[in-house]
This record gives C-alpha cells, sequence and structure tokens, in this order.
C-alpha cells in the first residue's frame, strides 16, 4: 500500500524531478539571457516545439540521436531567428510576434510530421540513455536521484554556471544587462545593442531548442502534436521566479519538476485521486508560485519596449 | 509616435494578404497537392453548397465570439491567451445545465444554458484579470494556466461523474435534449451566426460608443495618461478580461448546444488560439475581428470538407493564421517603415534620411 509519505521519500522521485525541470530550466535560462537584454520572448513554446519535432526528424533520418540534437537546435534557432529579426531589426511588437511564432509551430511541426511519416505519426527513434556515473551511481539515495541521469541533465548544470558567469561576472553580461535596462544609454556609449540583442535571442533559441530536444530524445523518444505542453509558458514563469538570475533559475524550475513529478507518482500509486486532477497540478502550482514570489520581482527597465535606432 | 504612418494601410493589407497566400502555395505544395484544385475544394466545402455554408457559419461562431473578446482585451493592452480554456468552460456550464434541467421549456432552457455557460467563461476570464490587477500577473502566463487547468477539469468530469454511462465507451457527456438546443433559421443560418452578429455590434458599440470604451482604448495605448485622467486601471483589467472571457464562454456554450450537443475533450480543436490571430489580424477592432473571424471559419470548415476529396491537411489554418499575424505585425512595425522609406530615397536618388 503506497502512500504519501513514500512517495516523498522515495529517490525515484526526485530523479523525476530533475528530469521533468530539466526542459523548463532549459526554457528558462535562454529568456533569462533575452529578457536580460531588453527583448520579450513569449515565443519559448514554439521553440521547443521545433526543438523537439527536430530532433525527432533528425534522429529518424540519421539514425544519429547526435544529429537529433544538431537538427533539433537548428529548427529552433529558426525561429528565434525570426522573433530577432521582427524584434530587434523591425521593431514590431515582441508579443504578438511571439504568438504567432507559437501558432506557427505548433501548425508547422502538426503539418511536417503528417506530410512526412507515413500514417502521420512520428516514429520512435534512437535517443539518449541515462548516463550513470562511476562509483556515484551506486551511492545510496542520491545514486538513483541524482548520479542516473540524462547527459542533458550535467549539461545543463554546466550551461547554468557558464550562464551565472558570463551574464554577472563578464563586461560582455554586463552590457547585455545595459540593453535591457537603457539601450539608448548603451547606444551613446558606443555599445553594439542590436548585435548583443542577436546573440542574447540566438542563445535563447538554442536554450529553449535544447529543452526541446531533451523532451523528445531523453524523454518520449518520438513526436507528438503540442507536446511541449505550455512548458514554455511555466519557463516564462520561472524567469520572473528566478529574478532573472541563471542559478536561482535552478531551484525554481525544480520546483516546477518536483510538483510534476509528485502529480505523476500519485497517479500511478494506488492513492484514489482522480488522474485528470493530478495533471493540472502543475499549472496550478504555477500561479501560485508565481502568485507569492511577483511582488518582489524587479525587471529590466527596458524590457519588451521597442528599440529601433533612430 | 504613429508607425502607421510610414505604409500606407491599404498597401500593408495587400501585401500581408499576398504574403499569406504565397505561404498558404508553399504549404499546398509542400503537401504534394495540386494548387488549383486544391483551392477549388476548399472554396467548394466552404461556400459552395447551402449545407457548406452553414457549416462555415457554424465553425465562425465559437472563433469570432472569442475572438471579439480578446479584440476587447487587446484594446486595453492586455493578451487573452486562455480563449481555450473559457470556451471549455463556457460549454461545461452549458452542459450541465441543459442536463440537470431538461424538462424546463425551450423558452427558458436555451437562454439559461447560455447565460450559464457566458458567466463560467466570464468567471475563468475574471480569474486572469483580478491576478493581473491585484497581484500583477502577467496575463500571458496565468491565461495559458488557465486553459491546462479547465482542460483538466472537463477532463477528469467527461472521464468520470458527467461521462454517459450508457454511451459508447468514449469520454463524452450525454447529449443534450432538443429542448436545450439552438434552433437552424431556414436550414441555412445557425442562430449562433445570430448571437456572433449581435456580439459583434455590442463590442463595436463597447468600444466605440460608450465612455467605458475610450477608458479600455485609452489604457492600452497610455496606461500613465489613463491613470493620471482618474481611470482605475484594475477595473477597467478586470473588466475586460471579464468580457473576454464570457464572450468565449457564449462560444463554448453555441458550439456545445447548437453544433456537438455533448461535451468531451477534444471538444475544441485550438478555437481559444485561432480566436488570438483573428483579433490581431482584425486589429483589435470589432468590424475587423468580425470578417476575420467569419473567414477563418469558411476556412476551416473549407479545409475540413476537402480533407475528404484532397487531403488537405487541417494544420495548414494555423500555418496561414501565423504567417498572417506576422505579416500585419511587420507591416506595422516602426523599423520596417524605417526600412521602406530609406530605400524608397535611395531609388529617387536621394540621400537617405
Amino acid at each position: 500500500m503506497t502512500d504519501i509519505f513514500d512517495i516523498v521519500t522515495s529517490a525515484t522521485l526526485y530523479a523525476a524531478a530533475i528530469r521533468l525541470a530539466l526542459p523548463i530550466f532549459l526554457a528558462a535560462l535562454g529568456e533569462t539571457f533575452a529578457e536580460r537584454s531588453g527583448l520579450v520572448n513569449v515565443g519559448l513554446e514554439g521553440m521547443m516545439l521545433m526543438g523537439a519535432f527536430g530532433a525527432v526528424l533528425g534522429s529518424d533520418v540519421t539514425g544519429s540521436a547526435l544529429a537529433g540534437v544538431a537538427i533539433g537546435l537548428l529548427f529552433a534557432l529558426l525561429v528565434a531567428a525570426v522573433q530577432g529579426f521582427v524584434a530587434i531589426n523591425l521593431g514590431g511588437d515582441q508579443i504578438v510576434c511571439g504568438i504567432a511564432l507559437n501558432i506557427g509551430a505548433l501548425g508547422v511541426t502538426a503539418f511536417l510530421v503528417r506530410a512526412i511519416w507515413e500514417g502521420g505519426n512520428a516514429p520512435q527513434v534512437p535517443g539518449f540513455s541515462a548516463f550513470h556515473f562511476p562509483i556515484l551511481a551506486d551511492a545510496p539515495f542520491l545514486g538513483v536521484a541524482i548520479f542516473q541521469q540524462s547527459i542533458f541533465v550535467y549539461v545543463a548544470f554546466l550551461l547554468a554556471l557558464i550562464s551565472w558567469w558570463a551574464l554577472m561576472k563578464t563586461g560582455w553580461g554586463l552590457r547585455m544587462r545595459g540593453c535591457g535596462e537603457d539601450p539608448l544609454a548603451c547606444e551613446s556609449l558606443g555599445i553594439p545593442v542590436k548585435r548583443l540583442r542577436w546573440q542574447a535571442m540566438l542563445i535563447c533559441g538554442g536554450c529553449a531548442g535544447l529543452g526541446g530536444v531533451f523532451l523528445a530524445l531523453g524523454e518520449l523518444l518520438t513526436f507528438s502534436d503540442g507536446m511541449s505542453g505550455g512548458r514554455g509558458f511555466i519557463a516564462l514563469a520561472v524567469v520572473i521566479i528566478a529574478r532573472w538570475s541563471p542559478m536561482l533559475a535552478i531551484p525554481s524550475a525544480l520546483l516546477f519538476g518536483a510538483v510534476e513529478a509528485f502529480a505523476l507518482r500519485v497517479q500511478s500509486s494506488d492513492l484514489n485521486v482522480p488522474p485528470e486532477l493530478m495533471l493540472a497540478l502543475p499549472y496550478v502550482a504555477t500561479i501560485v508560485v508565481y502568485a507569492i514570489v511577483v511582488g518582489r520581482s524587479n525587471p529590466p527597465a527596458a524590457l519588451g519596449r521597442t528599440y529601433v535606432r533612430q | 509616435m504613429n508607425a502607421a504612418s510610414f505604409i500606407p494601410a491599404l498597401t500593408r493589407g495587400a501585401v500581408a494578404l499576398v504574403g499569406t497566400l504565397i505561404v498558404g502555395l508553399i504549404a499546398v505544395l509542400a503537401a504534394g497537392l495540386d494548387p488549383v484544385t486544391t483551392l477549388q475544394a476548399i472554396i467548394d466545402g466552404a461556400v459552395g453548397t447551402p449545407y457548406a455554408i452553414r457549416q462555415s457559419l457554424t465553425e465562425a461562431v465559437p472563433v469570432t465570439l472569442t475572438a471579439l473578446g480578446v479584440a476587447v482585451a487587446f484594446r486595453a493592452g492586455l493578451f487573452n491567451l486562455g480563449g481555450e480554456g473559457q470556451i471549455y468552460i463556457g460549454a461545461l456550464g452549458a452542459v450541465g445545465t441543459a442536463l440537470l434541467f431538461p424538462e424546463l421549456p425551450s423558452v427558458l432552457l436555451i437562454p439559461f444554458a447560455l447565460a450559464v455557460g457566458t458567466f463560467g467563461g466570464l468567471v475563468w476570464g475574471a480569474i486572469a484579470g483580478v491576478l493581473r490587477a491585484k497581484l500583477r500577473l502577467s496575463e500571458i502566463i496565468t491565461t495559458i494556466m488557465l486553459n491546462f487547468i479547465a482542460f483538466w477539469i472537463v477532463s477528469y468530469l467527461v472521464h468520470g461523474p458527467l461521462k454517459d454511462p450508457g454511451g459508447s465507451g468514449y469520454p463524452l457527456t450525454r447529449e443534450i435534449t432538443t429542448s436545450a438546443q439552438l434552433p437552424v433559421f431556414g436550414d441555412l443560418v445557425p442562430s449562433g451566426a445570430v448571437l456572433m452578429l449581435v456580439a459583434a455590434f455590442c463590442v463595436w458599440l463597447l468600444l466605440e460608443r460608450t465612455s467605458t470604451g475610450i477608458r479600455i482604448k485609452g489604457s492600452g495605448s497610455s496606461a500613465s495618461a489613463s491613470r493620471f485622467a482618474g481611470v482605475s486601471m484594475s477595473r477597467v483589467t478586470i473588466l475586460v478580461m471579464a468580457v473576454a472571457g464570457a464572450l468565449a464562454g457564449l462560444g463554448g456554450a453555441v458550439s456545445l448546444q447548437g453544433d456537438q450537443h455533448q461535451l468531451g475533450d477534444f471538444f475544441s480543436p485550438g478555437w481559444g488560439f485561432d480566436a488570438v490571430a483573428v483579433a490581431l489580424i482584425g486589429r483589435g477592432t470589432a468590424t475587423g475581428t468580425f470578417i476575420t473571424g467569419v473567414a477563418v471559419g469558411a476556412l476551416r470548415s473549407g479545409i475540413q470538407s476537402a480533407q475528404g476529396t484532397a487531403e488537405v491537411p487541417s494544420s495548414i489554418a494555423q500555418i496561414l493564421l501565423a504567417a498572417a499575424v506576422l505579416f500585419v505585425i511587420v507591416g506595422n512595425a516602426e523599423g520596417a517603415g524605417q526600412m521602406v522609406r530609406r530605400s524608397w530615397s535611395r531609388t529617387r536618388g536621394l540621400a537617405s534620411d
């Protein structure tokens, strides 16, 4: 007889929490760069979806999961390029553009799945299996929880460290954050606002795309319509909850991973809880946590404002 | 700065339309279809017969109603991405009412069920409005979360307590009685289409002929000026999100009572998101949104019936909508206007500014 206590003390729950937090975290990490440079990118969801689709396509065509990663990143960067061109070069409405790209990504992926694969369903493709750390993987509890994860988990952790260092400790990061606070002042100091914002947008596309790639090649090993399931929007909340910090994005994303993992475990246990209501839990949690934290947040001053050099 | 003055409106509209058609042509060719027969099949399926027209109108109603709500919010500077959830809650309210009071006469039951559905959507929209007004939560995030929450609540109900015990095992509610179903006038015009027209007129009145409309548009174009003029921003925010939710809820109720007659997991094929695109293409005006909404309904319905003859994927509609929105943003963008002006002056041999 399983009960709640058994669920919350099992190492597999924590392993699942990390796994489920990963795509949200990666997308949030990318968005942190974009927003720090002053760009609001609502198109995260579309980037994740295109990343996932490209990964499955690449992995299926070449038979290599690594090629899948490359194609997935390419697809997500394509979305980032459109968002970047409209937001940075044309000075178009960033939010509307992101919304359009989300709808477009949903349509394009659904279209391509039916155009490419027989029967209109994506096949099972080669993906990544878990990476076992020598010795550490056999440690009690922590072994299962942390040291038997997908290689993506460790890559993501490295990315978080690098991002924190780059954004907070280098001149490049300072200039990028400057673009998000006062682009006009930056421009007058000779800082290339356009170029820095393009870099931020492409980093954002790459990270969100990697999140989608992991969903596809680390989790499901196939593609299904709308498989990003609102994670791009949860990531938007995570950025705010983490106060635009790459490192704080880790615990913030983990929180949502934990909620989702808990919901899934309860669902598969013999506790008599309707599974559908458990599936709603991560979305309820997003609103609740967001509501608790948001009062103390302080976004970049120029966030989302159109800036075109006159 | 008035970005709209950079490129004449008519040119922008024409460019957006041509651009969207080119994207559609590419998609049709990529699907391995013949463009001419495909277009013919879609047009036939949309308006070719009286039945097709009726289907197109039926399909247009929920999208257009929801889009009108998105437009009202958009004019206040808010994005209602929650149409999908509001539609589900609206349909839930309608089906619940219809199943609880089947013995009521039609004259009472039809408006009663519509009203409960509308109210459900109103509440669902107002939640996001209150969260935005009182706690400063971005409605972009909360409306999406509320979509999923509404969907899973409905999914729970149709798999469990509301599931038709005599049904074929599919997660669907019982069918509502004929006393709750909306009539079709002359076998051609669904009564939902009349409601849609009335709603569009009311939204036009609200935005263009009332002081509330001035406050809504003012808070969208300049929040600080509106606040200075004594407009309560939080009241406007809650009001427009409630109106948006109510219209989407009505859309869900109308589709339930006028078309589907029962509620299930796949009640809405994505009307809530189509509606966002429709409102943006319609530039947030009642007329523009209404015309775009009816056109999108016809397109969706045309593609649906063409699927039988020419295997046209329904995702083409989404691609077209996304492309159209992108073209509209680009047309309105300040930077795009600058680029056009610069190349203009260059071709005329003048120095660029």
